[in-house]
């Protein structure tokens, strides 16, 4: 097992997911003799589905549970890297490059056995780019108009020419439900979607469980192979990897890295780390002092030694981040020279800032998270050393979120994962103060950085965008509006029966390709 | 592990059965619970307070090249996750849990006996209203209350105090109330009432000094109970915040290596066993001491 | 013996100040928080006329003792809000957790009898010989552990190690849940059996010491059988006032046990509200436990007077 991110990982992880064969670890296992159907798969995850309504959701729970719901036109390859057609057969460009033309499938089946139509896709991408100040909306900002052509043909009109304009559509809030919510209210219509997407709600305890039974409809003949699939909640992080021990579960999302090791030495375990776009941040409340202070936000990004973080939070299961960008992202420059650590370099920064001597300030964090907890703990004890005194203030993961939307908070940490095979979902996130979320919620406006950005997303020529985006990653490393932390897979352990279990870059998973043998 | 209610019941079940003075007072230091008590309780403060002496390293200090180390002669209980002296954290601990457990009582032990006290003696309507108020703060079990009031005035060392002052005085009251009540029936104070002393005077000469015997006794169950309350709360993350050496928190940051470092959660464990075991005898022994007619 | 029952009604109307008073303090509660329950409830963006427009649609405008009078109002009708995580009505929330917590304090209660019956005896009928000396023992160790603690014990040794038990859940059978349920009830007995032991223990010396007991003796009757019909009932009596009070201990002790075990009870659920910071839902479980509490106390004294021919609970009141 290889179990460093990287390129070699992902091709693994793909060849796998391709031959169907599960690349079991280790040789003691079933034998495998391909597909077959039936089984519960039962999974156990810290937290619960809030909403199955994707053009609002914004926790990664839920938008892979919907996503096995509701499907999307087209999707992203194994590797994270590339746009496959998924309900769509293909697509055309003008040559103005601001017509797209795609043609449907003609075997697709929504879950209540309507047929999937133009239409449907014309209201689901209209509804969601009405949620554009509550939801992901702003995401189809350049969808100028979507055209029903004939039944299995819709053209979208854009406003500018957008690069990113497929991967936007590889989106899970681009979903395809049936048009006019089959007859629903949109709040109905989320406690028990129609979709197209290879299992159906069964039972949703809120808090408890969420269990899907397979979708009788379902387009792809013979899948899903599982007869139904379970997602538990348990908080506790070792109460999972206990259960996983006991077979009361098959995979255990997000297992503790300190037992990582151990767990993938259980006899009929594998733990796995799936090569990611995951990245951990210190955000900065530019809104607030000392924050507004370049200096002190580049005296921090100096001070924390990533690599130790690295070693005694992940315990090696992860690379220190240099970038705005992750490195399973198109267009990460390895090169970008964000901060590192360098306790003089820190020491100067300080040196030059209002706040010689250091300061007093807090770092809020949600609780009952052993990673960031840790983390936490560590930046505590590195900051210390350049007299930045820091108060750890846990919060609830709601109140979190809350206290971050709101600029309440002197720093916090800040994840993120790309939902999109195309960086400007995150930089328009990050840079742009009209991206969003007030520049990830941090308040950095630089003009310079903006100009980069947009032209970067509107440039169609890969090589000149590459370009523009180094640009990009070097002037957001200068400006420290972030301290970029980590790069850090995703870690799941499951028995070693359940096949063809695969996790995208972007974190999600197609379940109807999974099967359990024996 | 008990509760304030549960010590109540059970004292109640005791006094019921309980026979008249057949032993003599032992000499103290034939109070074997008395002499074991005083000695763990009296090593373990020496180590709270010796602790910057005695502990080999800084119990906040950071290592991460040497994290999960197993003991070794360096390290004698190994390292944790960030590479801290776990030997070192667990003396420092003694400083946070000795000291919560300890101070966390002064506050409901004076304002509890005051209220029972004044009720006992005075009786009436004001007894009335603190019996129904101890009434209605019996009816959440401690945990929940003290769960509940550490939310509220967020977490820290300071809301710990005011949340078990809340939750705590009462039992002490409950207690005083009783022992006033028996007290004020004998002779002794009826005769200084008919004598005109006053009021203050006979509750502070006469029936303070019997009375507290009872809730001195109960202190030291109700140390064992606030040290409880604050390993259970720095369990649960509510407690003093990180980085600071707490044995709660501490089973909490070992549980996750409970698979792979069981000393981790389980030494910090033992010694609140052995701490509340100490405190618990010197209880047994005070009890002895103080009346021994009512043991057993 | 139908008459001793005529205390129940004055009991019960000793019992409505109390609930009146459980629910003052659980209504204080909210308003010792800092912050605004209408801004919590429609988030950071909302308009300060929304605010203002949800305040008074939920009376928070009105005087102290007004809003008191409509938490009650509300609490009549089952009505406690909405759970700001779950958005559903909290009450209906908590009804779904409590046969949980319930059955596992049942089965906890169950346990400790199991384990404080026989202690008691074995040290009862030897006072002050190394056998009670033991027990005693036992039970201050037992007094002194951690709850918590107790159950990270049982799962390393019984669930890791042995791998007998299960590590925590609830499973979805009803055997399943008494399968499930044994480790964690098990903590609780181990941490309330010392209580239990003690008071037991005490009694049953002094009930071996009676003359009726001496009487029986002298009949011939010997052993388990003059255990079981003559001292076990009279030593069960102040037992069943100490389990009685217990019980809300139990519930207490459950809320860090369900987090140890990943019990979905009224425990997990206060705990994921406090970390959630969702005051509706806290409000309740705290509101529940109280009244529960209050009401297992007159049952106990219900049946206290029952087996006990020497109370009149009607004469003298609570004790």
């Amino acid at each position: 097992m290889i179990r460093r991110p990287g390129t070699v990982i992902a091709a693994l992880g793909a060849a796998a997911a391709l031959l169907l064969s599960g690349c079991s670890a280790t040789a003691s296992g079933p034998t495998d003799d391909g597909p077959v159907s039936g089984g519960d798969l039962v999974f156990a995850r810290a937290t619960g589905v809030t909403s199955l309504n994707t053009t609002t959701v914004h926790n990664n729970v839920s938008i892979f549970t919907a996503e096995q719901l509701m499907e999307t036109l087209f999707t992203v390859s194994d590797d994270g890297k590339d746009i496959e057609p998924w309900l769509a057969t293909g697509y055309e460009i003008s040559d103005d490059e601001l017509t797209y033309t795609v043609t449907l499938r003609d075997d697709v089946e929504f879950s209540n056995g309507q047929k999937l139509t133009a239409e449907d896709v014309k209201f689901s991408i209209d509804q969601d780019t009405k949620t554009a100040d509550t939801g992901w909306g702003y995401i189809n900002e350049a969808i100028k108009e979507v055209r029903v052509v004939d039944d299995l043909t819709v053209e979208f009109e854009l406003k500018y020419v957008s690069s990113p304009f497929l991967a936007v559509l590889t989106m899970f809030s681009n979903q395809i439900v049936p048009k006019g919510y089959a007859g629903m209210s949109v709040d109905e219509f989320y406690e028990n979607p129609i979709g197209t997407g290879p299992f159906v709600l069964d039972e949703w305890k809120k808090g408890q469980y969420f269990k899907v039974v397979r979708n009788e409809n379902y387009w792809q003949k013979d899948k899903p192979y599982l007869d139904s699939v379970q997602w538990n909640v348990v908080a506790d992080v070792n109460t999972r990897k206990l259960q996983l021990q006991g077979g009361q579960i098959d995979v255990d999302v997000q297992p503790d890295w300190s037992s990582f090791d151990s767990l993938n030495e259980t006899p009929g375990i594998v733990a796995k780390a799936f090569d990611s776009t995951l990245s951990w941040n210190i955000a900065f409340n530019q809104e607030r002092e000392p924050f507004d202070d370049v200096h002190v936000r580049r005296a921090i990004a100096y001070a924390v030694d990533r690599q130790a973080i690295v070693d005694a939070v992940l315990f090696g299961n992860g690379t220190p981040a240099n970038s705005l960008i992750a490195p399973g992202t198109p267009y990460y420059d390895e090169n970008a020279d964000g901060p590192s650590f360098d306790l003089e370099k820190a020491k100067a920064e300080l040196a030059k800032s209002e706040y010689p001597d250091g300061f007093s300030t807090t770092l809020l964090i949600s609780s009952g998270n052993t990673e960031k907890s840790s983390t936490a703990q560590i930046i505590q004890a590195a900051l210390k050393k350049i007299g930045i005194t820091v108060e750890i203030t846990p919060l609830g993961p709601t109140t979190a979120h809350d206290a971050v939307l709101a600029m309440d908070y002197d720093m916090t940490l800040s994840g993120w994962t790309m939902d999109i095979p195309d960086p400007d979902q995150w930089t328009t996130f990050a840079v742009d103060p009209a991206g969003g979320s007030n520049s990830d919620n941090t308040g950095y406006n630089n003009p310079e950085a903006i100009a980069i950005n947009t032209k970067a997303k509107e440039e169609s020529d890969p090589e000149k965008r590459a370009e523009l985006y180094s640009e990009l990653q070097r002037i957001t490393g200068k400006d420290a509006f972030l301290a970029y932390l980590y790069y850090s897979p995703y870690g799941f352990a499951f028995s070693e029966s359940v096949k063809g279990f695969h996790v995208t870059p972007l974190g999600n998973y197609h379940l109807e390709d999974v099967y359990i043998s024996e | 592990m008990s509760t304030p209610t549960g010590i109540l019941a059970e004292y109640r079940a005791q006094r019921a059965v309980s026979k008249p003075a057949s032993r003599t007072i032992k000499p103290w230091y034939q109070n074997m619970p008395l002499v074991a008590g005083a000695i763990v309780v009296g090593v373990l403060v020496l180590i709270a307070v010796l602790a910057p002496v005695i502990a080999p390293y800084d119990p906040i200090a950071q290592n991460l090249q040497e994290t999960l180390q197993s003991p070794s002669s360096e390290h004698w209980l190994g390292t944790d996750k960030f590479g801290r002296d776990v030997f070192s954290r667990l003396i420092w601990g003694a400083r946070v849990d000795l000291r919560v457990g300890f101070i966390a009582v002064i506050i409901p032990f004076t304002f509890g006996t005051i209220i029972g006290g004044l009720a006992g003696y005075f009786g009436g309507w004001f007894d009335i209203i603190v019996m129904r108020i101890v009434d209605v703060f019996f009816a959440f079990p401690f945990f929940v209350m003290i769960i509940a009031l550490v939310f509220i005035f967020g977490a820290g060392e300071s809301s710990i105090y005011l949340a078990i002052a809340i939750v705590s005085w009462v039992a002490y009251a409950k207690i005083v109330r009783g022992e006033v009540i028996v007290a004020k029936e004998q002779d002794y104070v009826v005769g200084a009432q008919l004598g005109g002393m006053s009021h203050m005077r006979i509750l502070f000469r006469h029936i303070g000094p019997n009375v507290l015997s009872q809730a001195i006794i109960y202190a030291m169950s109700d140390i064992v109970m606030d040290i409880m309350a604050i390993v259970a709360l720095g369990y649960l993350g509510l407690g003093i915040a990180p980085p600071v050496a707490e044995w709660g928190s501490m089973i909490l940051e070992g549980q996750e290596f409970i698979t792979t470092h069981w000393m981790q959660a389980t030494v910090p464990g033992l010694i609140v066993v052995v701490t509340s075991l100490g405190v618990s005898w010197l209880g047994d022994g005070l009890s002895d001491l103080l009346n021994p007619d009512r043991r057993k | 013996m139908l008459h001793r029952l005529t205390f129940i009604p004055s009991r019960l109307l000793q019992a409505v100040p109390v609930v009146f008073g459980v629910t003052l303090i659980v209504f204080f509660m909210a308003h010792l928080l800092p912050g605004d329950p209408a801004q919590a409830i429609l988030g950071d963006k909302a308009t300060p006329d929304a605010v203002s427009a949800l305040r008074t649609q939920m009376g928070l405008d009105k005087p102290i003792w007004a809003q008191y009078f409509l938490f009650l109002a509300h609490l009549a009708q089952g009505d406690l809000g909405m759970s700001f995580t779950y958005q559903r009505p909290v009450t209906e929330i908590v009804l779904q957790a409590i046969p949980v917590t319930m059955s596992l304090v049942v089965f906890a209660l169950t346990l400790t009898l199991v384990i404080s019956i026989p202690l008691a005896a074995i040290a009862a009928t030897a006072p002050d010989k190394p056998r009670d000396f033991a027990v005693r023992t036992f039970t201050l160790i037992g007094q002194g552990m951690p709850q918590f603690w107790v159950g990270i014990m049982l799962i390393l040794l019984l669930a890791v190690r042995a791998r007998i038990f299960p590590v925590g859940g609830f499973g979805e059978t009803i055997l399943d849940h008494v399968y499930y349920l044994f480790l964690p009830a098990l903590t609780l007995a181990i941490s309330l059996s010392p209580t239990a032991i003690r008071s037991l223990r005490t009694s049953t010396i002094s009930v071996l010491g009676s003359d009726y007991v001496s009487t029986a003796r002298s009949k011939g009757a010997s052993g388990v059988p003059l255990f079981r019909q003559h001292v076990l009932r009279n030593a069960a009596i102040p037992t069943v006032s100490v389990i009685g009070v217990h019980l809300g201990y139990l519930v207490g002790g459950s809320i860090v046990i369900e987090k140890v075990f990943a019990i979905p009870g009224l425990g997990s659920l206060m705990l994921d509200a406090i970390y959630a910071r969702d005051f509706p839902t806290i409000q309740a479980v705290t509101l529940f436990v109280g009244i529960f509490v209050t009401f297992v106390g007159i049952l106990t004294d219900v049946i206290y007077t029952l087996m006990d021919p020497r109370v009149n609970l009607a004469a003298k009141g609570r004790a």
